[in-house]
């Protein structure tokens, strides 16, 4: 390996390849290992998809290939549990989670960043000390929280007596609907813009809020894209969350649907995963297309906010 | 003419005054205004959960009536309790394993990348694709991967010769099974933002470096590693508190087993939470793994500045 390394820097140093006797040896071997590397990582996606296209007596000996092409899985594996709905379901979350996001913390980065809060320091601070905090920690007492929304679910105005919002779409959506990270994010990009644009607009007499919504927001376009992206991929991928704090199925997300199929075909027997690999297809095709479409914004933001951070 | 013409131009000092002050006040109160939700927000579902899970794990809570309190006891009953132990052993060698296996193939492939290649954007895909697809689908896929019979796995092992494994079936090999997958999906991430670090450090630096004779090694050592180090911070507080949350993976695959092998401590929590009803235990054993999550992210930030000096 380390022989690629040096390549490397001395290719940073702008000197073109070739000018050292090995250079070319070792492009030649750093492709090969970029190649092979690349090819372990999508091995399980390609593996998904060529068992999604098998017939289940096939899977008795190990093959490449498909036989015969099954699509028809696809239709089956669907029509097995309700992952219609599942997959309703997913985006009802994605979207009910997604759009108060993009408002609330872009609203509340803009005032972090530009407006003479006071103290806004110590509030930046709070942001950044919860954005540490795992969420994992929190899944105990956020069940609780729930359950103990006043008037909701037979809760009195204690929020006693009743279940509150579990098991409601509330429990699936509100508790998500602004993140510390996402206000952190905005916040950051928002400190870059230049003050004097806001000035112009208030010496044209726009209001405050005028100003974010008409001169503010439109800047601040791959702000926005980088927080939706990144949420839209939390909330279709989020498993624990839904498995907590609903039971019924009727809100029972994707990933939960998917998670509960393949537990109880392990338990029947002969596991179908053909069916499970066609479940697990369209459960990460839109992540992926999401991800090669929104490549730059997803870089961009994560670059940032290691650098940054 | 002039004096006239000029008055309403520049009025008496104490009206600017007042006029900017009130535009201060519309700024602030603007702010607050765009502020507003996102704390309100932050304090119900966040903040106030935090505060739930300290004060629960000083008592004991069963979901039904009210908390009691009890002291220490939760805590004391923590070191008697094999499950959890083994569950926090399994969750540090999982983390020991995962984080620099991961940081180490991500400096690799962001070095490799960071060179004048080809199919740049197509190689970054591929590393980055696993971060986004869920973690539920994907550990579906390698389940079937891993399967003893007829998986993809074992048919790897036997084309090299080796003999075929039980995989997640083997108490003795289950938690390395799972490491694997772990360092496969954790990978994307830290090479982006290494990636994005490499490309802050200056061509010119290194060319420097080049003419005043340093060797390659040199080189990599003195300007390419330390050109590293902001990134470091976030990729080892990230990966170590997003290793000590494993849940999803463990939940699809193993759930815990076999024999405890597999069992972590977001699992473990979230048995006697929801399973066995002993929230006030289980938030003892969340305080157990935030305390560990902080002396493991402390640690780690440690190893860091040594290297650096």
């Amino acid at each position: 390996m380390s022989s690629i390394v040096l390549d490397k820097v001395s290719d940073k140093s702008g000197v073109r390849g070739g000018r050292e006797p090995g250079a070319r040896t070792g492009r030649i071997v750093l492709y090969v290992l970029l190649t092979l590397g690349g090819f372990l990582m999508i091995v399980p996606f390609v593996w998904m998809i060529l068992t999604s296209l098998k017939s289940l007596p096939e899977l008795a000996s190990f093959s490449w290939l498909p036989r015969a092409l099954h699509p028809e899985n696809y239709f089956n594996a669907l029509a097995a549990a309700p992952f219609a709905m599942y997959f309703r379901n997913s985006i009802f979350v994605v979207v009910g989670q997604t759009l108060p996001t993009l408002l609330l913390s872009t609203c509340a980065g803009y005032a972090l960043a530009q407006l003479p809060v006071q103290g806004k320091k110590h509030i930046l601070n709070y942001f950044i000390v919860l954005l540490v905090v795992p969420f994992q920690i929190l899944i105990v007492p956020l069940f609780l929280v729930i359950r103990a929304v006043p008037l909701a679910g037979g809760n009195d105005l204690f929020g006693q007596g009743g279940t509150g919002w579990v098991n409601t779409w509330w429990a699936l959506i509100i508790p998500f609907v602004v993140s510390p990270l996402f206000i952190f994010l905005a916040r950051q990009f928002f400190v870059s813009l230049p003050a004097d644009l806001a000035d112009a607009a208030r010496v044209d007499g726009l209001s405050e809020i005028g100003i974010f919504f008409r001169i503010m927001a439109p800047l601040a376009k791959p702000a926005f894209v980088t927080i939706a992206l990144f949420n839209i991929e939390s909330a279709w991928n989020g498993f624990i969350w839904p498995l907590v704090a609903t039971s019924s199925e009727d809100l029972r997300p994707l990933q939960f649907g998917l998670a509960t199929f393949a537990q109880s075909s392990a338990s029947g027997g002969a596991v179908q995963w053909p069916f499970l690999m066609a479940i697990a297809t369209i459960a990460t095709l839109p992540m992926i297309l999401l991800f090669v479409f929104g490549q730059r914004y997803f870089v961009a933001g994560m670059a940032n906010a290691g650098l940054k951070g | 003419m002039t004096t006239r013409t000029l008055e309403p131009v520049a009025p008496a000092p104490s009206t600017v005054r007042r006029r900017r002050s009130g535009l201060e006040k519309a700024k602030a109160r603007a702010g607050w205004l765009l502020l507003a939700p996102a704390l309100i927000h932050s304090v119900i579902f966040v903040a106030v959960p935090g505060v739930i899970v300290l004060a629960l794990s000083f008592s004991e809570f069963r979901l039904l009536g009210s908390p009691d309190l009890v002291g220490l006891d939760n805590y004391v009953t923590l070191f008697s309790d094999s499950k959890f132990v083994q569950a926090l052993i399994n969750t540090v060698i999982y983390t020991l394993a995962v984080v620099p296996l991961a940081m180490a193939l991500a400096i690799l492939v962001a070095l490799g990348l960071n060179q004048r290649i080809r199919f740049r954007a197509a190689y970054r895909t591929l590393f980055y694709l696993p971060v986004v697809t869920s973690t539920v689908a994907v550990a579906t896929v390698w389940l079937w991967i891993y399967n003893p019979s007829s998986g993809l796995g074992n048919e790897v092992l036997s084309f090299l010769g080796l003999s075929r494994s039980g995989w997640l079936t083997d108490p003795g090999t289950a938690l390395s099974a799972l490491i694997a997958i772990g360092v496969w999906q954790g990978l994307g991430t830290k090479m982006i933002v290494y990636l994005g670090a490499l490309q802050t450090i200056s061509p010119e630096l290194v060319e420097a470096a080049r003419l005043d004779g340093a060797s390659k090694w040199q080189i990599f050592w003195h300007v390419t590693w330390p050109g590293l180090a902001p990134a470091h911070f976030f990729v080892i507080v990230t990966s170590i508190a997003g290793s000590f949350q494993v849940f999803d993976l463990v939940y699809v695959t193993t759930q815990g087993g076999p024999v405890g092998s597999t069992n972590v401590l977001t699992y473990d929590i979230f048995q006697n939470a929801f399973g066995n009803l002993k929230l006030g235990y289980a938030s003892a054993e969340t305080m157990a793994m935030l305390l560990l999550v902080g002396v493991f992210i402390y640690l780690g930030r440690m190893t860091q500045r040594n290297r650096e000096e």
